[in-house]
């Protein structure tokens, strides 16, 4: 009997691939602690023994499934491994190897010199083309996502901002203006993007029927350069606001009401009684959310990988989608070993940023200073 | 308070009191509601002409709520245009109306959906994917989580500033390594190959969640308990774990957000039909503008339908925790 692809089968299959995972991971768990606590505690009698016992499952998936990637990617960085040398790095794929040999500090010097520059014959030449076109440089990308970055977030911000100041009023519908506002964000964000492409769509689209509805000049989204920058700005601000309006919005309901009480009685504007104490006291939220926001845009892939796909002609590409194509996307320009050096790059250079940032600002100290 | 300190406000300077300001703007916007009225009347009844003086109307008697209107239109209109789009027969479903209810509304798009794809499948894949990373994500972090919250030990500070770092990985720096790792192991097809890609990201996140859970449990609850002759992890089973079946929920919760509509990952990974995943299924659907872009719509109400209810239900803790195990603490 089978359904719409369902089956006993398809069931019982599932169960069997995924069921000893599950019983291994958690047999694995209470093993590991059981005896690790024996060792720390009876053998070498450290008075740390408890808490490194309860870390050791958190501690070891991490190794397994973090750091050994991580280090993985590293060694990747110094490999040749792309589409057509995938024989000779995995054992199961078809083909023959032709490298001699697999890991090499050359390796490295090309992948990493291939994200900056472009080189012939030992010269360089220019600047170093991403994605094998001329467009995509890595200043170009670089200033795009900069821009990318800063539009976004100065949008969620104003806009979140703004919708929390009317919300903190005395209002009726309140939790209904809320509920509704929030619901993007509920939304999968796969569906988010692949619901816009359709609806930016030239003919078909909503956005267009409603420009002309209103009387404008219908605009092709997907196909000017400019236009489809903006297209995926919008999408990505239209997702964000409901977390800034949320977060600001419950900070200001924990400002107590007499500081703004005793600010009218002494004569305070609106604008001075926002600007003096709305402001201050919001600063332990508005930090970290920024913070927190500034790194999510900056790697966020999906919306412009599913709305414009970084195209046309590069004009929507930042870092972390030009990255996804040269490592996953058409197959001439799957070239891993590359991409891999690209992503140290581009987490060195968010890393650097946020380092800076986190500093100056005193954003996130209460995060690990407890 | 003095009087010397108060500044009254000029009589003179406003021409009208504030009560006054709102009538004039409550029969201003009855003008212009009118006006609406008027001109949708002349027009045959366009709904355009009515919505839009309505619009204006109340932005101008309570602009307050005009705001709040015109944004929660905004932030909602698509999302009920994908639920009208999935109602439209087939024949109409290149319609340019901007009708919500659009007109023969049927659930033509639904039945197909179910009958020509395999829906059911995909929701099984994404099912089983999801339900086992959220249970390897909560038992792998609970008692991690815990040592985090409650012990000062050797190592504690630069092991969170790790977990923290994490979060600035680009997607593609921990999916490029894992892709190649899968494919060596052979499990490239195979549902474990993409619950082990999604375990990677869960279980840094999980631990940031309950931390920030079990630092709002105080700590006199367990030493109440030890001193009563508890042992340490006696007072952990008997105590915390308990107190914590919302913190659990939630990161159960939060894994299994994360993993239900993950499409990036699964895309490099899954090949075969046979392990698809809804989003995959779903983004195979919308290639181009034709009868499945009403499937494409009626799969997404269906897959929407019961994250949006599980995120207004839980709203508060999913807020909180979304920021990272609780900024504020």
């Amino acid at each position: 009997m089978e359904f719409s692809g369902l089956s006993g089968e398809v069931i019982l299959n599932t169960i069997s691939q995924l069921g000893p995972l599950l019983i291994g991971i958690i047999v694995g768990i209470a093993v590991l602690e059981v005896g690790l606590y024996l060792l720390l505690a009876r053998v070498i009698k450290t008075k740390h023994a408890l808490p490194y016992t309860l870390l050791a499952p958190s501690i070891l998936a991490i190794v397994v499934f973090m750091i050994y990637p991580l280090a993985f990617n590293v060694l990747l960085a110094f490999s040749d491994l792309k589409r057509t040398t995938f024989p000779c790095y995995s054992p199961v794929a078809v083909g023959e190897c032709e490298l001699d040999h697999l890991y090499g500090l050359d390796y490295g010097l090309e992948n990493f010199t291939d994200v900056f520059f472009r080189v012939r014959d030992g010269e360089i030449v220019g600047w170093g083309r991403l994605l094998r076109t001329a467009d995509s440089t890595f200043p170009v990308l670089l200033g795009r996502t900069a821009l990318w970055t800063a539009t976004n977030v100065f949008f969620h911000f104003t806009i979140g901002m703004a919708l929390a100041v009317v919300m903190n009023t005395k209002l009726r519908f309140k939790g209904i203006y809320r509920a509704l506002i929030v619901v993007p964000w509920a939304i999968p964000g796969v569906i988010v993007g692949l619901t816009w492409r359709q609806e930016f769509h030239a003919q078909y689209g909503f956005v267009n029927t409603l420009i002309s509805a209103l009387g404008g000049q219908p605009v092709s989204w997907l196909d000017d350069p400019v236009a489809a920058f903006v297209a995926v700005v919008f999408v990505n601000v239209w997702l964000g606001v409901p977390f800034y309006m949320v977060m600001l919005l419950g900070g200001m309901q924990s400002i107590p009401g007499d500081y703004y009480e005793a600010a009218e009685i002494d004569g305070a504007t609106y604008w001075q009684r926002f600007n003096n104490i709305t402001m201050p006291l919001l600063r332990p939220i508005i930090i970290p959310a920024i913070t927190l926001d500034v790194i999510w845009t900056f790697n966020k892939l999906d919306i412009i990988f599913l709305i414009t796909g970084g195209g046309p002609q590069e004009s929507t590409n930042i870092l972390v989608s030009a990255l996804y194509n040269a490592a996953f996307g058409p197959a001439a320009t799957q070239e891993l070993g590359f991409a891999a050096a690209f992503s140290i790059v581009i987490f060195i250079i968010l890393f650097a940023f946020a380092l800076f940032w986190i500093t100056t600002s005193g954003g996130l100290k209460e995060i690990y200073d407890r | 308070m003095s009087a010397i300190t108060t500044t009254p406000k000029p009589a003179g300077a406003a021409p009208l009191s504030e009560a006054g300001y709102r009538q004039v703007r409550a029969i201003g916007a009855a003008i212009i509601a009118t006006g609406g009225l008027v001109l949708a009347a002349a027009n045959g009844f366009s709904a355009g002409y009515l919505l839009g003086g309505l619009w204006l109307a109340l932005l101008l008697w309570k602009p307050l709520h005009g705001i709040l209107v015109s944004y929660s239109i905004v932030s909602i209109y698509p999302v009920l245009r994908v639920i009208s789009i999935a109602l439209r027969p087939t024949d109409a479903l290149l319609s340019r109306s901007l009708d919500i209810i659009p007109p023969g509304a049927n659930f033509n798009s639904f039945v197909e959906l179910f009958q020509e794809e395999e829906f059911l499948r995909w929701i099984w894949n994404s099912m089983s994917i999801t339900i086992s990373v959220s249970v390897i994500g909560v038992a792998i972090a609970a008692t991690g989580a815990y040592a985090f919250s409650r012990w000062r030990f050797p190592g504690r500070r630069p092991m969170l500033i790790f977990l923290l770092t994490t979060q600035m990985l680009p997607a593609s720096m921990l999916l490029i390594p894992i892709f190649v790792i899968v494919a060596q192991l052979r499990l490239t097809n195979n549902l474990i190959g993409l619950v082990l890609a999604y375990t990677s990201t869960a279980v840094p996140f999980s631990i940031w969640i309950l931390k920030g859970y079990y630092d709002t449990i105080p700590p006199d609850l367990e030493e109440a308990a030890m001193v009563d002759g508890c042992q340490r992890m006696e007072a952990f089973y008997r105590i915390i774990l308990p107190l914590s079946t919302p913190a659990l929920s939630i990161v159960f919760l939060f894994n299994f957000l994360a993993a239900w509509a993950e499409f990036i990952v699964a895309k490099v990974i899954l090949q075969a039909n046979t392990v698809m995943t809804w989003p995959i299924g779903l983004n195979e659907l919308i290639g181009t503008f034709n009868t499945d872009w009403g499937k494409y719509a009626a799969g997404s109400v269906l897959v929407t339908i019961p994250v949006l209810l599980l995120f207004m239900w839980q709203s508060r803790y999913l807020i909180s925790g979304l920021t990272l195990g609780s900024v504020k603490g």
